[in-house]
């Protein structure tokens, strides 16, 4: 019960999340959407593997923490190298 | 007596994180001046995993799912506020003073 309601709210963010990717009229807006996206999937999965009883969706959930940070680190780089010239 | 205690904590925890992630994902649309939805987004998106790593820290049942997600949390704690200052940088360098 807690978790699905968790994990419907988690839902929805995520939904309002994708809506200012699509609209963001620049590139820091749709920056900082995605990385509000990265972080609660990350809570989705940390929340499903604990309710499934399975380590493994932690390990996934692990890597993509990593994996999050260094792709918003990327995009930002790769973006800001192609608007200076 | 611990059985109370744990009930009221996994319902405040759960509505705190719900409050938290339904106000991160509206402060995207509601402010209009980018440096502003960032500081919206970034509380809201820091906050919310945090309360439910803590949530999922209660509702684990062996300790190898505990201390997993105790490593998560400790990263997550490092790498979500260095995320934002990554974003606001790069708006900084890039586009300047917006909305000013």
């Amino acid at each position: 019960m807690v978790l699905l309601i968790s994990e419907g709210c988690l839902a929805v963010g995520i939904l309002i999340a994708i809506l200012r990717v699509l609209r963001g009229p620049r590139g820091s807006d749709r920056l900082a959407a995605l990385s509000v996206i990265s972080s609660f999937v990350l809570a989705l999965l940390v929340l499903f593997g604990v309710y499934d009883g399975r380590v493994l969706y932690l390990d996934v959930a692990l890597v993509y923490d990593i994996f999050g940070f260094l792709g918003i680190l990327a995009i930002s780089r790769i973006i800001g190298e192609k608007q200076k010239g | 007596m611990v059985e109370i205690l744990w009930t009221i904590g996994v319902i405040l925890l759960t509505v705190v994180g719900g409050v938290f992630t339904l106000l991160g994902a509206l402060g995207l649309h509601r402010f209009k001046d980018p440096y502003v939805r960032l500081q919206a987004s970034s509380l809201g998106s820091t906050t919310a995993p945090f309360t439910y790593f803590l949530l999922a820290l209660l509702l684990a049942e062996d300790w190898q799912s505990r201390l997993r997600v105790l490593i998560i949390l400790l990263f997550f704690l490092v790498s979500s506020p260095t995320t934002t200052h990554i974003i606001g940088r790069y708006a900084w360098k890039s586009e300047g003073k917006i909305g000013r």
